[in-house]
């Protein structure tokens, strides 16, 4: 320990010594462990300093804050975004695992069973596969371990060769999932979507909610918003004005686009929870039993949630 | 000291570009940035500008942040507080006088207090209150005031040298009785 540097610690821990001193002090932590430890430890002290009480900022700062962050440093959005798949298939491995015979024959109005939604999953992570040049996994024969592991493996083949693109152009134009029919879409908005519709069906096997980061359901949220003018158009649904969307609880935020009619004034506003909406989207709720409010045009705002329950994958 | 691999974890994910990374680190620490911040400023807008460059900054620069030199609790404590002075000196509306008392009463009292960190705020006054008086009037000076420790120094009308020696000893007892509790790592 040097005497001349170890004086000057305290003063270092609280940032009120020379440049020079600083320097110095700075130049000789990274040779002497045992200063290194003191500094750190009266650095740590110091951070407590200031905090005799702890208030919570606004609420609204959040989104401020990462909306400034956002906008000084684009996200590496694809680490992201697979990160996020890789999570909700991890999760959904887990809970196949756990699931005994009854378990994997237990209903399901869309695919028949447990069995077929995970078949019916696999098909879906398959159309990706295929797009970005990775292989297809065979069917699955009927044993409920094969469904397993074919789908774990389709995803994993997905996943390693998401993982070898970190520089992938997410606006490339691969093919996503959905019950009217397979459309064009951006890479960013697949892998959103292959998180949203892993995810939904970690629900159906567990048979209980699982609530997702407050993240990944604006992102889910930002999906939906973004396909359902391309949905409305081709069912020939067009209005005047503003479609306004208020998401409050978990994921709260307000989306908007306009209806395509001519005019600008008019439209709907619709508020409701956000996971609800969720929920709604993935078709796990039927646009009756959840609780919204409306503005503006009744009938507008209804249309909008109907076509905004189809955008599921299923 | 070893770096905590949660830090160590976020810290990768932030220089990968994961800005949900940065989300997290906002879930877990706005509080205590914002609490500093409001302490210091004594101004709810002063606050949120210095907790939004606190964030924006860590999230522009993660390199700057290391963790296997302190936790990111303490960088951004520290972060927070320089921005906070620096917003103080921009001012320059702050008498000594009202200076003063931010340092010794408690912010506004109309603000709800969140509860999540009750048991370190609690043990942080406690330990502050209970250090030598001697050596609490040159950390305050240091901290809320900026004052070098020569400034301090010369307003206690002490040798630079016990200066250092009191702001030394007064943080090292300070972090005792804080690991003692369980705030920072022993």
């Amino acid at each position: 320990m040097n005497s001349h540097v170890a004086d000057l610690l305290g003063a270092w821990a609280l940032d009120v010594c020379g440049d020079d001193e600083a320097a110095t002090v700075e130049a000789h932590l990274g040779q002497c462990d045992e200063c290194a430890s003191e500094a750190a430890r009266l650095r740590a002290a110091t951070g407590w300093l200031g905090v005799d009480r702890v208030i919570a900022p606004p609420l609204t700062l959040r989104r401020s804050v990462l909306d400034a962050a956002r906008a000084r440093r684009a996200p590496v959005a694809i680490r992201t975004l697979v990160e996020t798949y890789s999570v909700q298939a991890a999760l959904l491995h887990e809970a196949l695992g756990k699931l005994d015979q009854p378990g994997w024959r237990r209903h399901d109005r869309r695919h028949g069973d447990v069995a077929g939604v995970i078949r019916h999953l696999t098909d879906n992570d398959a159309i990706l596969a295929a797009d970005l040049g990775l292989p297809r996994v065979p069917p699955a024969r009927n044993g409920t371990g094969s469904v397993h592991e074919a789908w774990r493996l389709q995803s994993e083949i997905l996943l390693r060769g998401l993982g070898s693109s970190a520089g992938a152009d997410l606006d490339r134009v691969v093919t996503l999932a959905g019950k009217k029919g397979r459309q064009p879409g951006s890479l960013r908005d697949a892998l959103v979507q292959r998180a949203f519709e892993t995810w939904t069906h970690l629900e159906d096997v567990r048979g209980v909610a699982v609530p997702p980061s407050p993240e990944r359901v604006r992102r889910i949220v930002a999906l939906a918003i973004g396909l359902l003018p391309g949905a409305l158009a081709a069912q020939g649904l067009l209005w005047p004005g503003t479609f306004r969307l208020h998401l409050t609880g978990l994921g709260s935020g307000e989306w908007s686009f306009p209806l395509g009619g001519p005019e600008a004034n008019g439209g709907a506003e619709v508020t409701m929870e956000a996971l609800d909406f969720t929920h709604l989207v993935a078709n796990r709720r039927a646009g009756a039993e959840v609780p919204v409010a409306i503005e503006g045009d009744n009938h507008v705002a209804l249309q909008v949630l109907r076509i905004a329950s189809t955008l599921g994958c299923d | 000291m070893p770096a905590d691999e949660t830090d160590v974890r976020l810290h990768e994910r932030l220089i990968a570009g994961d800005d949900d990374a940065l989300a997290e680190a906002y879930d877990a620490w706005s509080s205590l940035v914002f609490s500093v911040a409001l302490r210091i400023t004594c101004d709810h807008t002063a606050a949120e500008d210095v907790t939004q460059e606190v964030f924006v900054h860590l999230w522009e620069r993660p390199h700057l942040f290391d963790p296997t030199r302190g936790s990111l609790r303490t960088w951004l404590c520290v972060t927070t507080r320089g921005r906070s002075l620096d917003w103080v000196r921009r001012t320059q509306t702050r008498s000594k006088y009202q200076m003063a008392a931010a340092a010794i009463h408690p912010g506004q009292a109309d603000l709800d207090e969140t509860v999540v960190w009750q048991i370190e705020v609690k043990a942080v006054r406690a330990a502050v209150q209970a250090l030598p008086e001697a050596q609490r009037d040159a950390i305050m000076l240091a901290f809320y005031h900026h004052r070098t420790y020569r400034e301090v120094a010369q307003e206690l009308q002490i040798p630079e040298g016990t200066a250092k020696s009191r702001l030394r000893s007064g943080l090292a007892t300070l972090a005792t009785r804080l690991a003692a509790e369980g705030v920072i790592d022993g």
